[in-house]
Formats: structure tokens, C-alpha cells, sequence
């Protein structure tokens, strides 16, 4: 069966755009081809905290092909913040090169361009700069003393937590570490930036066409109509491109100063430190709960890092505040400025790294209390969201167990910590639920459709981005749906700002939100031909383009939420389920095999689908394996700079994942169905990994990630 | 990139004269080291010479009973060979343990044994590095050292080497052939290629400028049926050894007879575990003898500030590599 001839959502179709990746012919930011291109390297700041005394730039002036050395000192001036710690979103000024400050280690300090890429990166090298340094804040620990409240605050309490403790049989306060991370997209960020004499245009890796049409425009303080943005594919983003970052504008910048199109790729060191990253967190939770299970009280405190000049602060009590059942309850998220770039974020942000500590501290009480862990979290479960008192949408979270248990085979988890061995291994079953919000936004479309040869072919427009997820694919297979015509016979085109605005990609909104704007603009396209008809029996597409004696016809459409969304809590729910095997001497262990359980609504397309809950698991579990930024504590700079250092899963750590998806249409959360799956998948699979870890040997981990080195010390502490 | 010439040897005697005539010249073997490290302005050679063509890419018998590996061969192609694999399974293990499929295609066994630091101060010009800048400091001295040695190390430098081939090739007391640049041979007992950082960490080895690495020669076939080479790390490819221990016994009679004992990512060198074999000989191989061994391999440790779980987890790991050596074939 040729399964791109079917029609409508629902069916496991391939990417319709799958062969263009695999024979390269989908184009990214840095292979268009466009005329007169010179190449720009960006120049990383050598110092974590200070002054820049002097630039030379005659040596790298003087090289073959330089056509421009770019620093502070004749830089344009740009838009300023308004305010010092200007709290960061995804359409900010990205002001870059506008004076002699440093504020973190690789902070670009400049910019080389030239004929060839090869001539800008080796003048980037001659440029030589003087530094008057100071001593950089990079200690996280000497740096709580300046914590505080962040303007965007997001303090929450209900009733009163220091009670509930008290009622309390049994309680837990524990802190629980997240350390820097980085996105790390397969595709390095990169623009093809045209400044055009104010007309500009931008081949650029966005994950938000429209936002990053605001910041540059607002940036350079152009209108925003003379700006356009295209970013046709993604190769991944993780929240690294929702914004436009100091690249896009440096780029810029350039082609306005010598009159050509500029080049400009983020270089995989210099994604370390011009990206943004995902801040070390220290969360402390605080519960309490009755002999028999019932939570009395829960607290979540969260202190983090952001830059000297920036606040992003990431909400990791949101699943706190939530999740379970507790009239006691209160979220704090403080903030301390350190010379270390600006955090933004990164695969949800707020539920990746608040239910690695909440999941592990629900695992800590249930042990505890003697409680097997489902059975906890199933007691204290809540069909009303306590944070706010509407009810969700829907929530299968306990169902999600149950059947995960059933498929798992979690009978056989060793009832004992460190009681199961095979050979020189410990072996160890762990549990954690999940939630991710699923928010559905407003968003419009553009379908076109032409009558040709007695059929009806669609062309679908949209400034959405399709960053790997499948975006193409399950829009193709909803203009089919909605129109009745086979999925081949749909084109869809996205990534321009051109086309209607949408939120673009993030937050797990994409496909709810992109899918019912095609929907609106299917259903406003039939609407017309349907007026234009006039009386007619005709029903499919093709008759009714007869019938109005029309060849082609254009609607647009925009969807967005309505009083029932929000009047309800929205959000997709799952549960990960782990096995692993701890080395009993050395430390390793080895993830053998892993469960997803997931409700998140109609599954467009079970293929895609399926990929985005293994890559979320598969990215959980490189928080648990490994993955780590460490900041070098002299200098400030990080000491982990390449795919070599920095750790992500290989194969060979990954087992057999299996993911089971729920049947769910939750009409409530909109029109379809639909909730969000890519962030859900990441979500709290780092504790069911640290509590099959404690499973195995008895060892609680608190402090990711779970390297070798820290589970022998850990072991060895016992002994 | 700096510009650099480039030439690529078909015969010793081009590579060697080209050595002599190019400044600042350094081979090329598959250049997985090299090429990296100039990227990232480390190396900054004016003129590569490519040796990865030669002839020496052979594994043949040599005089005494064991192998000559060809220093311009894979590591893939070594590893891979059934007479290495029959003969030296250590060595042929270490090496698959190594980087990826990918990296051991390219990368030669000359190479492989030139391959330098990890430590991240010596990747990044910014940071002050003895290896690679000399009297600039040691960063990692009293910096990010969890990585860093335990044995054999001095002020000017912690550094450990990185590679698993050559833990195997510290058991096995193999020997380095190479060529003078006046056309001359010479060889080197494994233990002494490799040296210690103190005073000139910038030297890693005892090679002298411009010489060629030719081959490898192992000694008669050894520990064919008691071996193991244990690998920790942080990922289960593709991932540097946090530490490693390369071990092979002969058991006759109920004792060991003979042993190869040797550790990697704990020193700027391969570190042969000579108390600890010397403790083992004539003993029967029981976890109580591997213990004592252990024990002793680690005796005269000498910690950094972030690196002391080196040598319990030392420990453990001798003591296990020696148990699945003894148990594999027992
Ligand atoms: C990401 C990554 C992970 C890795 N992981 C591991 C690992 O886990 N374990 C491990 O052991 N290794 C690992 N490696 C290192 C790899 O084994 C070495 O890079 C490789 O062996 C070097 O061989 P090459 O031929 O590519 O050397 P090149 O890079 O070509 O050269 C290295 C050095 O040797 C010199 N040289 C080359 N041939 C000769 C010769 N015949 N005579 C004299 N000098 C010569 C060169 O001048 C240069 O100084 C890894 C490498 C990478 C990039
Ligand atoms: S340990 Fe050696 S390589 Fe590392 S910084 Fe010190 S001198 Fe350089």
C-alpha cells in the first residue's frame, strides 16, 4: 500500500518531505544560494568579566579577502534595553557590539568578513584585543548571596505548606540539581542576511518566523513590513531558535555595512556560548504526606542562575503547583546574575528539570511509606487543577500508569532496593509521571486550490516552521482531511513571513495550533465555494469547484482558542517507565530497556509521532547519562566545547524503547483534538532513570547527571 | 585554519625528506588528532606530510614469534585482523573500545600513539597550558582536574594520555620501530616511548624531531586465553576512558605464571602496573591476590583536588579486569 495516497490524519504516512531531506535537497539557512555572498566569523571574548582596552585589527584588515573588521568601535548602534536584567522573550532586542563591556566568557567581542569562509575565520584569529579583567561571578555557590525575585515572578502558594508539614506522618526536604545544558540542534544556527538597502531578507534557522521579524526590526528599529524571514527546514532547535540571537543581527549588520549578502554560521564551540543555555538549577522539595499516602503539603524552591545583563528564569515548580493533589502547597523561583551567558529555554523548559526533582522526591516518599510507588501517585491524583481549580481537559495520568505497570511488567520490580542481580550487575525498575502543558494559540493559514484534470490539488501557506518534527506531513494530511482529497495531491509551504502569521514552533503548540489553522482555512475555502455554488447537491471539493465554475480559489482562516480551553487546564500526561543495570563496582550502568506510556490527544501521525516521544526519552536520558556544562572555576569559560566532551546518548546507551499512546480526542482543547507531545516525551524520564538507579543499589542521586564517577562515590560512601 | 603546505608521501624516504625540508613540518596519519587540533589552533603546522599512504600498512610476522603492525594501518584494520585477534585479543580489545567505527577507520596506529592530551586547558588558547604553551601554567593544577592524573604527574602539568591502544600495547611490552630522518632505525621498548611531564610537558614522547613512526612489534602471541581490557566511561561509545585497565594472565598449575598489567587515563603515560605484576607471579589467581595487587598498583597514588575517586574505583577495576581475565577461559 502506498500510504501517501490516503487521505486525512490518523495513518503513519512518511515525511512528504522525507526524500528531499535524504537526497539534500531540502535547503537550510546556510545553502541557499544567493548572489555575491561573503562569509563573517564571529570573534568570542577570551575574559569572563570586564573591559575591552584595545583592538588591533590591522593584521586581520591587511589579510587577503577581508572586507570589514567589525567591534564596538564602528559598529552601529542599535536599539538598547531599557532597563538593566531585561527579562528575555522570544521577540527581544538582541543588541550585540555596542560597547567595550564583557560579560561572560565567548560574549562576541567582534566580527571578520570575507570573500571565502576560510579568510574570515583565519583573520578572525589576528584580531587581537586587551582586557582590563575583573573578577568574574562564576561560582554558583558564592553567588547565592545575590539571589533574587525576578521581575516576570512566579511565586504561588496556597493554603500553608509549614502546616501541612506539620500534620505530616511522615515528611521529605531534599534538594535536587540540574546542572548547565546545552540545545545542541543537529543544524548549527545560521543566517544568509541581506540588508538590501532596508529591504532585508533572511535565510535564517528559526524556530519563530514572526518573532524573529520583531527583533530584527526592532533591533535596527526598521519596520517590521520591510523585513522578511524564511526558514523553509530546521534541523532542530530545542528552544535555541525561538528567538533570533546576536547572530542574526550581526549578519545583518554587516550586509549594511559593505552592501552584500553575509553569511554567518554559529560554529558548534561557539553554540555554547552564543545560544543561550539551559542554567544549573538547585531545587529544594519540601513534602509531607499522611501514613496511608495522602499529601498534606508540597514545596518547591528553585534557584537559579541568569546573566549580568538578561533574565530568563525557569518556572520548574509549574509541574508542582499541578500535578498532585495537596492542599498545601507553595512554588519559589529566585534568581542569582553570574558572568555566564544568558539561559533561555530549552526542551520543556520548567518540566524537564522540576520533575526530575519532584518525580524523584515522590519516589523518595513512597519508599518512605512503604508505598509502591504508583500506588502513591495514584492516591494523591487530581482531575482539578489545584493551582488554579478548573478542571483539566482531560487527564489519563493514572491510566497511564496502570497500563504501563501491566506492559512494563512491574510485578517483577524488586520490592527491595539492591535485592535483584544478573551476574556482576544490579538491577532496577523505576517509575515517574509526566505532564507538559499543551497550549493551543491562535494561528491563521492560506490554502489554494486548483482544479486540475477533474481533481482538486491544494497548496497550504503558513509562516509555521517544521523543525524536524513533522510539521509538513501531518499539515498535508489535515488539508487532506478537511478537503477529502488524497495527501498527495496537498502541497504545503512553509517558513516564510510572507505567509499568515502563526506562533511558530515551540512549546509543544506547533501541531495543535498550526493543524487547526489549516483546518480554518479548509473549512473558510469550502465556506466560499459553498457560497459561490449557490444551490447544488454537489458535496466533495471537486464538485463544489464545478458547481461555482471555479478554477482555483484562495481563503485564509484563523484559528484560536475559545471559553471552553480556557475555562479548563490543558495539558498531555504520561508515564516513563525504566530498567536499568548498575555495574556493583565500577559505577556504569546501562539503561536496558525503556516504556513511554502517553495521552496526548489525536495522533495526527503515529510515524512522527512515535519519533518525538523516543527523541524526547532519548534526550531525557542524556540528562541522566551525562550531558553536562561545566564551568571552568577560574576563568569562567567551559571546559566541556565539543561533541567530544559534551556527552549525549550514543545507540549503544540506548535499549529497546517502547511507547504506548493512550486513544484520546480531547475536544475541549480545541477544535481537533490535538495536544502537544515533543516536550512530554523529555519529561521526567531523568527521575524514572534515578529512581530505577536507587531501585538497583539502594543509592539515591539527586545531582545530575548519574556519571560513573558520582554513582561509585555515592556507592562507595556505605561501604 | 592557518594556511599550510601539503604533501603527500608515497615512499619513507619522500616522507623523510620532506621532513628535512619543510619547516615546521609534522606527519599526517588519518589526521583524526591532528586535523581536529589545528581547527582549534592548538597545531599550528606549516607543512602537513601525509603517511598514511605508505607501504607499512601490513601485518606480518617478525623475527621473534609475534606480529609487526604497520604504522600507517587502521586501527580498524588491526583490531579487525584475525592473527591480531587470535593472538593479542588484548590488544585487539582495547582498540574496538576506542572512539567509533568511524575514527578507527581513519585513524593509524602510528597516530594513535602520537594522540595527544584531552585536557580541555590544552584545546582552548585562551587558558593557560605548559603542554601547549610552554611556562604559560598549569590550569588544570588547580583547576577542572576530575579528568587528570593520579601517577607520574608534576606541577607543570596533570595531563593524562587518552589512548586504550596503548594500555594494551604497556601490558603486552611491545616496541616502537622508527626512522631517523638520516635514514637510520632505532627501536623503543613501549615503556620508555611514552614519558613523564616533568620539567617539559610539551614532550609527550622520547621521539626525536622529524622521525618517522614505522611499526609496532609485538612479542611472542601472549595471554590468548586470559585477558580483558575494562573501560569506564561516561557513555558506552565514543567517550574517552574516565580510567582503564588492560590485563592478561598465564596460569600453569594452579598459579600465574606470567602477567601483563597496565592503566590507562591515570597518567601523561600508559601506566604499567609493575608492583602489582610482580606481586602476582606465582600466585594463584584468587580475588584475595587480585586485591593485594590492586592495592599495591595504587600505593603511591597522588590525588588532585577533584580526582581522588580515581583510586578506589583503580581499585575495583583491577580487581574485576583481573577476574574476567582469569575467568574467560578458566
Ligand atoms: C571524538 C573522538 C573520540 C575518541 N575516542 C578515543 C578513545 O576512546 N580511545 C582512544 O584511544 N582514542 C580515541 N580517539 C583518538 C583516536 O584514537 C586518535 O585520534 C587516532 O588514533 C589518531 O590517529 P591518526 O592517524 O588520525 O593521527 P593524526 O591525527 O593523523 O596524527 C596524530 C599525531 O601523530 C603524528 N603522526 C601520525 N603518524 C605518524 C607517524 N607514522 N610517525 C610519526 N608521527 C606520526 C601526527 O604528526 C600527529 O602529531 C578519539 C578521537 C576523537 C576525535
Ligand atoms: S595538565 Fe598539562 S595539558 Fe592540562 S593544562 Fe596542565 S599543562 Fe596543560
Amino acid at each position: 500500500m502506498n500510504l501517501n495516497t490516503s487521505k486525512g490524519t490518523g495513518n503513519p504516512i512518511d515525511r512528504v518531505e522525507g526524500k528531499l531531506k535524504v537526497t539534500g535537497m531540502a535547503k537550510y539557512a546556510s545553502e541557499f544560494k544567493v548572489k555575491n555572498l561573503v562569509y563573517a566569523q564571529g570573534i568570542n571574548s577570551t575574559i569572563a568579566k570586564g573591559r575591552i582596552t584595545a583592538i588591533d585589527t590591522a593584521e586581520a584588515e591587511a589579510q587577503p579577502g577581508v572586507l570589514a573588521v567589525i567591534t564596538y568601535k564602528n559598529a552601529e548602534r542599535l536599539a538598547q534595553y531599557d532597563k538593566d536584567l531585561h527579562p528575555l522573550s522570544t521577540t527581544s532586542i538582541q543588541p550585540v557590539l555596542q560597547s567595550d563591556q564583557v560579560h561572560y566568557y565567548g560574549e562576541y567581542v567582534g566580527l571578520v568578513v570575507a570573500e571565502t569562509f576560510e579568510q574570515a575565520q583565519y583573520a578572525a584569529r589576528l584580531v587581537k584585543y586587551t582586557y582590563a579583567q575583573e573578577t568574574p561571578d562564576i561560582d554558583f555557590e558564592a553567588s547565592k548571596g545575590k539571589a533574587y525575585t525576578p521581575t516576570e515572578q512566579s511565586d504561588y502558594s496556597r493554603g500553608n505548606v509549614a502546616e501541612g508539614l506539620a500534620e505530616a506522618d511522615v515528611t521529605l526536604d531534599e534538594t535536587y540539581v540540574t546542572p548547565i545544558e546545552h540545545h545542541h540542534p543537529m543544524e548549527l544556527h545560521a543566517i544568509i542576511g541581506s540588508w538590501n538597502g532596508g529591504n532585508v531578507q533572511a535565510y535564517a534557522s528559526q524556530q519563530m518566523i514572526d518573532n524573529a521579524a520583531t527583533t530584527i526590526a526592532d533591533t535596527f528599529q526598521i519596520d517590521k513590513k520591510n523585513v522578511r524571514v524564511m526558514s523553509p527546514y530546521v534541523g532542530g532547535g530545542f528552544g535555541s531558535k525561538l528567538a533570533a540571537k546576536q547572530h542574526v543581527i550581526l549578519a545583518l549588520m554587516a550586509s549594511k555595512a559593505i552592501n552584500r549578502p553575509v553569511q554567518l554560521t554559529v560554529s558548534r564551540n561557539q553554540m555554547f556560548t552564543n545560544t543561550n543555555l539551559r542554567q544549573r538549577n538547585e531545587q529544594r522539595i519540601k513534602i509531607g504526606a499522611k501514613s496511608d499516602g495522602t499529601l498534606t503539603a508540597l514545596s518547591h524552591d528553585t534557584l537559579s542562575h541568569t546573566s549580568t545583563y538578561e533574565q530568563y528564569q525557569e518556572a520548574c515548580g509549574t509541574v508542582t503547583k499541578m500535578l498532585y493533589k495537596t492542599p498545601n502547597n507553595s512554588v519559589t523561583h529566585r534568581l542569582m546574575p553570574m558572568n555566564l551567558q544568558s539561559p533561555f529555554a530549552m526542551r520543556a523548559p520548567g518540566e524537564a528539570t522540576g520533575s526530575f526533582a519532584l518525580e524523584s522526591a515522590m519516589d523518595e516518599m513512597a519508599f518512605k511509606l512503604n508505598m509502591d510507588p504508583i500506588a502513591f501517585r495514584i492516591k494523591n491524583d487530581t482531575q482539578v487543577d489545584p493551582s488554579n481549580g478548573k478542571p483539566f481537559s482531560s487527564r489519563l495520568l493514572n491510566e497511564c500508569l496502570r497500563l504501563g505497570a501491566k506492559e512494563f511488567g512491574w510485578e517483577n520490580r524488586p520490592q527491595k532496593p539492591a535485592s535483584k542481580s544478573e551476574g556482576n550487575w544490579l538491577v532496577g525498575y523505576g517509575v515517574s509521571a509526566a505532564s507538559r502543558r499543551a497550549p493551543y494559540m491562535k494561528t491563521s493559514a492560506k490554502v489554494i486550490l486548483e482544479l486540475k484534470n477533474d481533481a482538486v490539488w491544494a497548496t497550504l501557506q503558513m509562516d509555521a516552521t517544521d523543525i524536524g518534527t513533522g510539521s509538513y506531513t501531518i499539515l498535508a494530511q489535515t488539508v487532506s482531511e478537511y478537503l477529502d482529497i488524497p495527501v498527495e495531491q496537498v502541497d504545503v509551504e512553509l517558513g516564510d513571513s510572507e505567509y499568515p502569521v502563526t506562533p511558530g514552533s515551540g512549546g509543544s503548540w506547533g501541531a495543535a495550533s498550526f493543524a487547526n489553522g489549516a483546518r480554518a482555512a479548509c473549512e473558510q475555502a469550502l465556506k466560499d465555494l459553498k457560497d459561490k455554488a449557490g444551490e447544488t447537491a454537489a458535496t466533495t471539493t471537486v464538485a463544489l469547484m464545478k458547481a461555482a465554475q471555479l478554477s482555483t480559489l484562495e481563503a485564509e482562516g484563523t484559528a484560536e482558542p475559545d471559553e471552553e480551553y480556557k475555562a479548563h487546564s490543558v495539558f498531555s500526561f504520561g508515564a516513563n517507565f525504566t530498567e536499568v543495570w548498575v555495574d556493583k563496582d565500577t559505577g556504569v550502568f546501562r539503561i536496558k530497556r525503556m516504556l513511554n506510556v502517553a495521552s496526548c490527544g489525536k495522533i495526527l501521525n503515529p510515524k512522527t509521532a512515535f519519533g518525538q516521544i523516543i527523541g524526547g526519552c532519548v534526550m531525557g536520558a542524556g540528562m541522566a547519562i551525562a550531558e553536562r556544562t561545566e564551568v571552568e572555576p577560574n576563568f569562567g569559560n567551559f571546559i566541556t566545547r565539543s561533541f567530544a566532551d559534551y556527552h549525549v546518548p550514543v545507540n549503544l546507551d540506548m535499549a529497546n524503547i517502547d511507547v504506548v499512546y493512550l486513544p484520546e480526542e480531547d475536544k475541549i482543547a480545541n477544535k481537533m483534538g490535538i495536544k502537544g507531545i515533543g516536550e512530554l516525551g523529555i519529561t521526567s524520564v531523568a527521575a524514572s532513570i534515578a529512581n530505577a538507579v536507587f531501585n538497583a543499589t539502594g543509592k539515591r542521586m539527586r545531582d545530575l547527571p548519574l556519571t560513573p564517577e558520582k554513582i561509585f562515590v555515592k556507592k562507595e560512601e556505605a561501604a | 585554519m592557518r594556511p599550510f603546505n601539503y604533501i603527500e608521501a608515497k615512499t619513507k624516504q619522500q616522507a623523510l625528506a620532506a621532513v628535512q625540508e619543510q619547516e615546521h613540518a609534522k606527519y599526517l596519519g588519518g589526521g583524526t588528532n591532528l586535523v581536529d587540533l589545528m581547527k582549534e589552533d592548538v597545531e599550528r603546522p606549516e607543512a602537513l606530510i601525509k603517511v598514511a599512504d605508505l607501504d607499512n600498512d601490513t601485518i606480518t610476522s617478525n623475527a621473534v614469534g609475534g606480529l609487526t603492525l604497520g604504522a600507517a594501518r587502521s586501527n580498524a584494520a588491526t583490531a579487525n585482523h584475525p592473527e591480531v585477534r587470535k593472538q593479542y585479543p588484548l590488544l585487539s580489545m582495547a582498540m574496538l573500545s576506542a572512539a567509533t567505527a568511524q575514527i578507527r577507520n581513519m585513524a593509524t596506529n602510528g597516530g594513535n600513539l602520537l594522540q595527544r592530551t584531552r585536557c580541555p586547558y590544552f584545546f582552548e588558547t585562551s587558558m593557560p597550558c605548559n603542554k601547549r604553551e610552554p611556562g604559560s601554567g598549569c590550569g588544570a593544577l588547580d583547576g577542572a582536574n576530575a579528568q587528570h592524573a593520579i601517577f607520574g604527574w608534576s606541577k607543570s602539568c596533570v595531563a593524562t594520555h587518552p589512548s586504550d591502544m596503548c594500555v594494551a600495547l604497556a601490558a603486552l611490552e611491545a616496541t616502537v620501530t622508527v626512522q631517523t630522518p638520516d635514514g637510520s632505525e632505532r627501536t623503543i621498548d613501549f615503556s620508555d616511548f611514552h614519558r613523564l611531564p616533568g620539567k617539559q610537558p610539551e614532550l609527550d614522547n622520547t621521539l626525536e624531531p622529524g622521525e618517522l613512526i614505522t611499526a609496532i612489534e609485538l612479542p611472542k602471541p601472549q595471554f590468548t586465553q586470559h585477558y580483558h581490557y575494562l573501560k569506564i566511561r561516561e557513555r558506552s561509545s565514543y567517550a574517552f576512558a574516565i580510567l582503564s585497565v588492560a590485563a592478561g594472565l598465564k596460569v600453569r598449575g594452579g598459579v600465574v605464571t606470567d602477567v601483563g598489567l597496565a592503566m590507562g587515563g591515570v597518567a601523561h603515560k600508559p601506566w604499567k602496573l609493575t608492583a602489582a605484576e610482580d606481586y602476582l607471579i606465582g600466585k594463584e589467581p584468587t580475588t584475595k591476590n587480585f586485591e593485594e595487587a590492586a592495592q599495591l598498583a595504587l600505593a603511591d597514588a597522588r590525588t588532585l583536588e577533584h580526582n581522588a575517586y580515581k583510586v578506589p574505583m583503580g581499585i575495583k577495576a583491577i580487581v574485576r579486569t583481573l577476574e574476567q581475565a582469569y575467568s574467560k577461559e578458566a
